[in-house]
């Protein structure tokens, strides 16, 4: 088939969770199939500024075509109508204009879309909260899949999101949840749908090392450090703790710093680190700790149980709910009580994490093995042919 | 094997008996005497506070006009007057709102934390108007 990936930035030099997914999606299906991905020639997230040249290159196996963003965000304009937006009751106008504001904006994206969309048997789209998806997927909808990458934020409220989940001939999504959450924003039947998660490959065996500051036992956050990510909570919960129980391990926070960390013996803070340091990190972790209230898949976790590291997650959030309880691989908590108590049934010295670990790790071999996710894709790249005009092979 | 749910009711029951207990000893209704009774409360105002969707309630569809109950997070700027008024939204915008921004953003979190607090309330209420309507049709039924 003759596929485009169309995704608001691209590269492998790109953290972001739906770019990584995409790229990892795209490569592979470049294997036996004509793959072009559509993107900016933005690199940052916050401000989308131009950074990567316009026009067609070879991206490894795929061909990658960029469009210049024509505004970078402005972040004052952005914060004021999300703010109008987020607390209800805005109308489908000033909605329409937050998807502007949240960029990148790219209408040479759209009009090539327009021009030759038809040339495509299918258009994935990622990410409907950005530009591209939102204004380009109805340009195609015959043909269009959309990975959603939906989470339980305000933006998923907005009423005329009913109509644009209506639009897609297909949908990729990340978990059962993020599924039934978008089909809870439709009035309309979903059209068909796999869920298919990401794929992971074993992971590599390497020579123990040890990392400058951390000792054992330790407890891992790894990710942006953002309050958004619910590292304040994580923090004021951890310390609480230390504070009461006197527990003895380390917090051990790897990853960009978007908000202050206290100074603390328990806690360790590393910035941004390397692929090996990451694999030796969550290799040796008692438990990681994802805090996050919104997720629509959390790829970190599934890292954890891939080198059989029981979890401790945040129960409010219904898709890393789903993932503790599907995999029996992770406690979790929606309060201060329940996260002391997961950490010391953790911690307790006992067999119970490492038990709880190796349920993760079954639990990824059983459904995140590339093989597996790659087959459920292609399932339903077929599935959706009677939607679109009828395509070539 | 391990059951994660089993793990999590244990956690669950140990805590909620710790509770009741915390809650007796500061004086709490002597109702909570009655093990079985506190549970049912406790899950009541649970599913209330976690597993209900507050964007979707019915007590603010009934108030229905937003403005007589929804905090106002955010600022719109406006000016009535019809040829300096460009200019004085203009100024606010450009010069009291940066200059203000601090204040803004102080009682901005506060707000969002009293809009949370009202929606679990109204949630709360919402459960309980349930709970209330199901037994009076049980009654009924009998």
């Amino acid at each position: 088939m003759k596929l485009a990936c169309v995704i608001h930035r691209y590269g492998a030099d790109i953290a972001g969770g739906s770019e990584g997914h995409c790229r990892s999606i795209a490569e592979r299906l470049a294997q036996n199939h004509d793959v072009t991905i559509l993107t900016s020639t933005a690199k940052d997230h916050i401000t989308w500024r131009n950074e990567y040249p316009a026009g067609l290159t070879e991206a490894g196996p795929v061909r990658l075509r960029r469009f210049p963003v024509v505004r970078q965000r402005s972040l004052h304009r952005f914060r004021e109508i999300s703010e109008a937006v987020f607390s209800g009751g805005a109308p489908e106008s000033e909605q329409e204009q937050w998807f502007r504001e949240n960029g990148p904006e790219v209408p040479e994206l759209l009009a090539w879309l327009e021009r030759h969309g038809r040339d495509f048997d299918r258009i994935l789209f990622w990410s409907f909260r950005y530009y591209q998806t939102f204004f380009g997927l109805p340009l195609v909808a015959d043909r269009a899949i959309l990975v959603p990458t939906a989470e339980e934020d305000p933006v998923i409220r907005f009423g005329l999101l009913d109509r644009f989940f209506a639009k897609p001939a297909g949908y990729l999504f990340l978990t059962p949840e993020e599924q039934t959450l978008v089909a809870q924003h439709t009035s309309q039947p979903l059209a068909p749908s796999a869920v298919i998660g990401i794929g992971l490959d074993p992971p590599r065996q390497r020579p123990p090392r040890t990392i400058a500051s951390v000792s054992q036992p330790y407890v891992l956050y790894l990710g942006r450090i953002d309050p958004n990510k619910g590292c304040e909570t994580l923090l004021r919960y951890f310390l609480k703790r230390q504070e009461t129980a006197g527990g003895r391990e380390q917090l051990v926070m790897a990853g960009p710093a978007n908000m202050p960390i206290p100074d603390h013996r328990s806690i360790v803070r590393l910035g941004y680190i390397e692929e090996e340091a990451r694999d030796t990190l969550l290799a040796n972790a008692a438990a990681l700790i994802v805090p996050s209230p919104y997720e629509s898949l959390s790829i970190v976790l599934l890292e954890a149980w891939n080198h059989g590291v029981a979890a401790l997650v945040n129960g409010r959030c219904s898709v890393l709910k789903g993932q503790a309880l599907r995999s029996d691989g992770a406690l979790y908590y929606h309060n201060y009580d329940e996260f002391a108590r997961g950490l010391d049934r953790l911690l307790d010295g006992t067999d119970f994490a490492r038990q709880l670990g190796q349920q993760g790790l079954a639990y990824v071999e059983r459904e995140y093995r590339w093989p597996q996710v790659m087959a459920k894709v292609g399932r339903l790249l077929l599935a959706t042919e009677g939607r679109s005009v009828k395509f070539k092979i | 094997m391990v059951s994660v749910e089993r793990v999590m009711r244990e956690i669950e029951d140990d805590l909620r008996r710790e509770r009741r207990t915390r809650l007796l000893a500061k004086g709490a209704p002597t109702e909570y005497r009655d093990q079985e009774l506190y549970a049912t409360v406790e899950r009541v105002l649970r599913r209330a506070v976690e597993s209900r969707d507050h964007g979707a309630i019915l007590l603010p569809e009934l108030i229905s006009d937003d403005e007589e109950w929804q905090l106002e997070t955010h600022l719109t700027f406006s000016s009535h007057r019809p040829i300096v008024g460009p200019v004085i939204v203009f100024f606010k915008r450009r010069v009291l709102l940066p200059l203000t921004r601090w204040l803004f953003e102080y009682s901005l979190e506060n707000f969002q934390r009293q809009q949370r607090v009202n929606r679990i309330l109204f949630a709360c209420i919402e459960e309980l108007a349930i709970e209330n309507a199901r037994l009076r049709q049980d009654l009924q039924g009998k």
